[in-house]
């Protein structure tokens, strides 16, 4: 082939094309994304005399100092921790498991990754309402259900002990094909002779699970996994519907308190102190998990 | 292969392969039936008349009542929702899509310089959430007039799916093998032509898939538009269903029939490009 011909803008003269061409997208970020995210970090520094006014007034880290006091909040932020943690041991770990049993089953398994998938395609909206009617403590289909086969039922949503996990398993439900998806995708990567030479080596199934399988899906699982943390930290749509944070603020998170100190109360500067908290977690949490499995590939 | 010699170890070996094989097949269509029953409820409950999905929910519906739908749309006035909701998806899926196949050309094909930074800048918008950015977005739409506007909900709901898009496009066209794009180039092409002629049929299937999911997205996006459109009149059919829940407590078979409503496009739509989805989600997560 000789050496490439493609387009080389940086070595010899500056080309202003490729420039031209990612204008658009950074500019679009920059006005919708980045320069909103600066602007809640400066908004947190401030407050204002009364609700919904833009007389800031300084007040360096005082928004902080209230937040880690503000019992509603950290009560929030412990909720979605507690969803992450439950999504990764639900639909994320089901997922894997799903698309193991799938592997090595030709046509028929992308007929079952597709509907797997079906409840991903459905608005969180939609899965809270028809979840809220399944979840009915008196005509809902669930307890009906229960009763029937000799069990009692529930007041699932009402009952603060168990109202998170009830939602959780709102967000499992639409979201194990979707982890299904990933994973399968990651198993088509890994060659068969791999498990043919650990066969040979006398490896049985979960050991081939266990060094096969899981470190080959390096990539796959890397990638779920911080999607779930970024997914299970901001949610809010499904929650907002199902409870609206209730029975009693046992399952609010803090997208809910970021709406309701914002649009409800009008205190924009707390809210956008919760928001900068959230961003921070967000990044930190996904740079662990990063980092995490990528000093475990470096140490092979 | 071992096992060859007797035939009653051959035997065993069979029928446990057999039961092995029954489990799986059983735990896999246990989630087949988890994943469809809620939704058949909600077909189900939508198609009965309160007093008869009082009864059973799990019968099928002995006189659909089809007229549930038509009652929402017109004399609910749910139509202009769904077209709200048309409105919203169909725009910031084609601003998502443009801006994104440029940028997706501009990092695939070019080296410069800050391009890594550029790209990485870019992947961080991946970990914003709209509760991230709600305040400032909210007073910025303020500011230019474009609360309760159709511009007000579609502008930021097109960069949420945006760095995805980016994304994708760039890890598509770093695909496209470089000897096409060379000759394109050594013929005079220019870079429009270059993307119209060369990029463009060959990335179309990861163009449908991007502009597929953007819709999905927006069609079912929820907290931008509950915040942004606060009068009736503009609010996509996502945001309309809570006002009607309120309205119509406990009359399960017209709630589920409002959710029928909401999702039954994207199921089609869903059914008929599956492959298309499945392109678009996993492309992403699996290049390096």
């Amino acid at each position: 082939m000789g050496e490439p011909t493609w387009k080389d803008a940086g070595m010899g003269r500056f080309n202003v094309r490729p420039y031209i061409f990612i204008a658009p997208a950074l500019i679009y970020l920059g006005v919708w994304i980045f320069y909103p995210i600066l602007n809640a970090l400066v908004l947190s520094f401030f407050d204002s005399p009364t609700g919904r006014s833009r007389d800031y007034f300084w007040v360096g880290l005082g928004n902080y100092a209230k937040l880690f006091q503000d019992d509603l909040f950290l009560k929030s932020l412990y909720h979605n921790i507690i969803w992450v943690l439950l999504s990764i041991a639900l639909p994320v770990v089901l997922g894997l498991l799903l698309a193991v049993l799938l592997a090595g089953r030709g046509r028929t398994r992308l007929m079952y990754a597709s509907i797997y998938f079906i409840p991903q395609t459905v608005a969180a909206v939609c899965a809270a309402i028809v979840w809220r009617w399944i979840y009915d403590p008196s005509i809902g289909p669930l307890n009906w259900l229960l009763e029937t086969i000799g069990l009692t039922g529930r007041p699932w949503l009402a009952d603060e002990s168990i109202v998170l996990i009830a939602v959780n398993m709102i967000g499992s439900w639409s979201y194990y094909g979707f982890c299904v998806l990933i994973f399968m995708a990651g198993l088509q990567n890994i060659s068969p002779e791999l498990y043919d030479a650990a066969k040979i080596d006398g490896a049985g199934a979960l050991q081939q699970f266990f060094y096969v399988t899981i470190p080959l899906l390096r990539n796959a699982i890397v990638f779920v996994l911080v999607y779930t943390i970024i997914g299970s930290m901001k949610f809010f749509d499904l929650i907002f519907v199902a409870t609206n944070g209730g029975p009693n603020e046992a399952s609010t998170v803090v997208g809910l308190r970021i709406y309701w100190h914002s649009m409800r109360e009008g205190r924009f500067n707390y809210a956008a102190t919760m928001s900068t908290i959230l961003t921070v977690v967000i990044l930190a949490l996904s740079v662990v998990v990063i980092r995490q499995i990528v000093t475990e590939d470096e140490e092979d | 292969m071992a096992d060859m010699g007797s035939p009653k170890k051959k035997r065993s070996y069979h029928s446990s392969r057999l039961i092995q094989s029954a489990i799986i097949h059983l735990i896999l269509l246990l989630f087949v039936f988890i994943a469809l029953f809620p939704i058949y409820l909600m077909f189900n409950a939508a198609l009965k008349t309160s007093r008869e999905l009082f009864q059973s929910f799990l019968t099928l519906p002995t006189d659909p009542q089809w007229q549930n739908f038509g009652f929402i749309l017109n004399e609910q006035g749910y139509k202009g929702a769904l077209y709200n909701s048309m409105i919203l998806s169909t725009s910031s899926m084609i601003l998502t899509t443009v801006i994104s196949v440029l940028a997706g050309y501009g990092f695939a094909i070019y080296r410069f310089v800050g391009k890594q930074w550029l790209f990485l800048l870019v992947l961080t918008g991946l970990m914003v959430s709209e509760t991230s950015v709600l305040i400032p977005v909210y007073q910025l739409l303020q500011d230019l007039g474009l609360l309760n506007t159709y511009g007000g909900m579609i502008l930021p709901q097109a960069a949420l799916g945006l760095t995805f898009g980016v994304f994708l496009m760039t890890t598509f066209f770093k695909d496209i093998p470089r000897a096409l794009i060379d000759a394109a180039v050594v013929d005079g092409g220019s870079d429009l032509q270059v993307l119209r002629y060369v990029i463009m049929p060959l990335a179309r299937p990861a163009i449908m898939s991007l502009a597929l999911i953007e819709f999905m997205w927006a069609w079912n996006s929820f907290f931008f538009p509950l915040v942004i459109a606060t009068k009736q009149w503009l609010m996509p059919m996502s945001v309309r269903i809570i006002d009607f829940m309120g309205r119509f407590t406990f009359r399960y078979d017209m709630i589920a029939a409002t959710t029928v409503i909401l999702f039954t496009p994207i199921l089609v739509l869903y059914l008929i490009t599956q492959r298309s989805f499945h392109r678009g989600i996993t492309f992403g997560a699996l290049k390096d």
